[in-house]
């Protein structure tokens, strides 16, 4: 289980202070006004941002202590997430070994990753040559070849079109039911994942202000809470 | 039907062509007699294999100190690092005949290095003219500008990349190869060719510090042919050859300058994982120090001249301080308008007329003035109008000129993409209220260009006012400009002089860049 508690950041413009649990094997859903405070909550995870104070555990484990590199989290950004001198089954690799010398098993799992999401064939092909989609798939692929238990999505799919878009939640959605992962992914579109998150949490003026199951969030008790919560303009 | 006067920009381009063209024609056809190739054969292989040699010695040396400066400004912050970055930016302003000042006034015979030695009972033996004082001042004006360029293209790298190597464990040999290296290999050919270009056109630096006419580039030779043999032959022969080879590196130069957009939102924020490795600390330390143990005592020579100013505030200085500011502010108006005129019509082309192949013609045009050798230039047109001037009024007459189209490459790159900009956001509504001509250029325009017109201007007179080129065919008693009066100065041994108006000199080049480099940055 992803503990975050009163985990507090603070710069002179903007504080932070975040809580949430996130249960193993479920997708949460990050949704809320742009500024709110989501990615902040994300490169926390990742161990970009460091709070003041506040606990962050995974499974038991605090991530605080540990670098970016150590901590068992893999990241998928909105854009720039593939080196452009390499080609596709090259960035998958790099998720294995950043040397890129890996054994035979291992490129195998390259080749398996690249099938998972749709792009058998793809190995050589460099990020110029590809769609942003089969970009944003590859980095996925990356991700999930790690083996980290806890993948961050920072809205992956934001620059692609709305169906393109939907199809890439929908094989989220697909491959964390094959794979032991927790998913946390923030999104401006919250229709595109309410029928497929397991829960939403909604961030505004850096903190949580709202987690529930996305019914809860976007029709139920909770939606007045959130509607309260958003700033007036 | 009545005929549409033609664009301005179309006139400009001509103007700039028949220009040339009637120089080189002139100075070809001078007399009547026509240039002997094979007579000059050995004359000519030997300059140009030392042209070849300085300027390929020049290019690698400024490549290896400039690159492994921007990689430890890159991984590195300290007290001072915006003052160095700042010094960095203003490098290419130096006047090339200051860098001859600094050169001897640290490693000449008679330098703070020989008095350094002799205190303790040394000598150096050291000579320092040739291949050493030559390396030694390209250097120190290239090093910086490659480090500055290199630093910014190393500043594209999205912040993303930086995020992924933390959280997929680069070491900081995977960093150099995933993170620097895509970006030095993208970025080195365009600045390795235009170092080259700058120092194989290189004249002030050798004409001083070569130590004999067997050390001379082709634009020196050009010079001593047109000067002291009075050889326009020769002159014609040596001028085309440049003109080729440097056409040659101007195209390789446009194609391999081109950097691909990056992202600046963020990366202010992310702190390169490789900055806490001890072993690139002590390299990136010992990197600064070699740097600044190069880079500071030349510049340090300069600064000592404030000692001197009061001296040298004669007649003389300000007579020549009043030309050169003369001098610079004509020619930086005249690159604008030039730069205005054909970015108006490459604008044209590209949205009115939707030939993009054309524009790139007008856009192309500036750069390669970049490759016209000004002393075959400024020879040509003076036997065109030398029966009507004394040399002194020709002087005062093409100095501004030829420093003007040296400068409209700079202007035009600082104007033209601000016209582009305006056409798109407002060339549809301007055409359908009917706002074309000079309305256009002060209703649309003008708000988004007066800036970068300011900054072009002040750039332009910046590279005018220290120039040391033209001013060393027409300079004398008559005509004096701040260069040539240091020129002179070093000439005659008075260091101290020389060092007060150098510092003259810089201080001002730095504050029209420094005006310049603000004007262009203000409203991004």
């Amino acid at each position: 289980m992803l503990v975050i508690e009163n985990c507090r950041l603070t710069w002179p413009d903007f504080t932070a202070d975040y809580s949430l649990a996130v249960e193993p094997g479920s997708l949460c859903a990050v949704i809320g006004p742009s500024g709110g405070g989501k990615t902040t909550l994300l490169h926390m995870i990742a161990g970009f941002e460091h709070p003041q104070s506040g606990k962050l555990s995974l499974n038991g484990r605090d991530l605080l202590p540990l670098e970016p590199a150590e901590r068992p989290v893999a990241i998928v950004f909105q854009d720039h997430n593939l080196f452009p001198h390499l080609n596709a089954a090259e960035n998958i690799a790099l998720g294995l070994h950043p040397s890129l010398r890996l054994s035979s098993a291992e490129r195998a799992s390259v080749s398996e990753a690249l099938s998972a999401v749709g792009l058998e064939g793809f190995d050589r092909r460099k990020p110029g040559e590809m769609s942003g989609g089969q970009r944003q798939r590859v980095a996925l692929a990356r991700a999930l070849v790690s083996g980290r238990p806890l993948i961050l999505l920072d809205e992956p799919f934001s620059s692609l079109d709305p169906d393109l878009r939907r199809s890439m939640v929908q094989l989220v959605d697909e491959l964390r039911r094959k794979r032991p992962v927790t998913i946390l992914m923030t999104i401006h579109t919250p229709e595109d994942v309410a029928g497929l998150a397991d829960r939403m949490a909604f961030v505004a003026n850096g903190r949580v202000q709202a987690s529930g199951t996305p019914s809860e969030i976007l029709h139920g008790s909770l939606a007045k809470k959130i509607a309260a919560s958003l700033p007036e303009s | 039907m009545r005929l549409k006067p033609p664009h301005p920009g179309n006139l400009v381009a001509l103007a700039i062509v028949a220009l040339v063209a009637g120089g080189f024609t002139a100075l070809a056809t001078v007399d009547g007699g026509k240039p002997a190739l094979l007579s000059i054969g050995p004359y000519l292989a030997r300059i140009l294999a030392f042209s070849v040699i300085q300027a390929g010695l020049s290019t690698v040396l400024s490549l290896t100190l400039g690159i492994a400066l921007a990689l430890a400004l890159a991984r590195r912050r300290f007290p001072g690092r915006e003052l160095v970055l700042a010094a960095l930016s203003t490098t290419m302003v130096i006047p090339t005949v200051v860098a001859v000042f600094a050169v001897l006034a640290i490693y000449g015979r008679s330098g703070w290095l020989a008095d350094a030695l002799g205190l303790m009972g040394w000598s150096t033996g050291f000579n320092i003219f040739g291949y050493p004082g030559i390396l030694i001042a390209h250097v120190f004006l290239n090093a910086p500008f490659v480090a500055r360029i290199t630093l910014d293209a190393l500043h594209l790298v999205p912040a993303e990349h930086w995020r992924l190597a933390m959280v997929l464990g680069f070491t900081p040999g995977q960093i150099f190869r995933h993170l620097d290296w895509p970006v030095l290999r993208a970025e080195i050919p365009g600045v390795a060719s235009l170092v080259f270009l700058m120092c194989f056109k290189s004249f002030a630096i050798v004409l001083a510090l070569g130590g004999g006419p067997s050390r001379a580039t082709l634009e020196v030779a050009i010079y001593e042919a047109l000067k002291i043999d009075l050889d326009f032959g020769r002159a014609a022969w040596l001028a085309l050859i440049q003109l080729v080879i440097c056409l040659l590196l101007t195209g390789l130069l446009n194609w391999a300058f081109v950097r691909p957009p990056g992202t600046h939102t963020i990366r202010s924020l992310v702190r390169r994982p490789d900055a806490r490795n001890p072993r690139l600390k002590a390299m990136d330390a010992a990197v600064l120090f070699i740097g600044a143990l190069f880079i500071l005592p030349l510049a340090l020579s300069v600064l000592g001249g404030s000692q001197h100013i009061l001296a040298v505030m004669d007649a003389d200085l300000l007579q020549a301080f009043a030309t050169s500011l003369a001098i610079a502010a004509i020619a930086g108006t005249l690159a604008c308008l030039l730069a205005l005129a054909l970015g108006t019509a490459a604008r044209r082309q590209r949205f009115a007329l939707r030939s993009p192949r054309l524009a790139a013609l007008y856009d192309f045009l500036p750069s390669t003035l970049l490759a016209v050798p000004p002393f075959a230039l400024t020879a040509g047109l003076f036997l065109l109008v030398r029966r009507m001037a004394d040399p002194a009024t020709a002087g005062l007459i093409l100095l501004p000129l030829i420093n003007g189209l040296a400068a409209l490459p700079f202007a035009y790159r600082y104007i033209t993409p601000r016209l582009m900009v305006a056409e798109e956001r407002y060339g549809r509504l301007a055409a359908s209220l009917g706002v074309t001509g000079t309305a256009k250029l002060r209703i649309m325009d003008w708000p988004v260009l007066k800036r970068p017109m300011g900054a072009g201007f002040a750039l332009a007179m910046a590279l005018s006012f220290g120039d040391f080129g033209i001013i060393a065919l027409f300079g004398g008693p008559e005509l004096r400009t701040l260069p040539y009066l240091l020129y002179e100065r070093l000439g005659s041994y008075r260091l101290d002089e020389a060092a007060a108006v150098g510092l003259f000199i810089v201080l001002i080049a730095f504050l029209l860049a420094h005006i310049s480099s603000r004007l262009s940055h203000a409203g991004d």
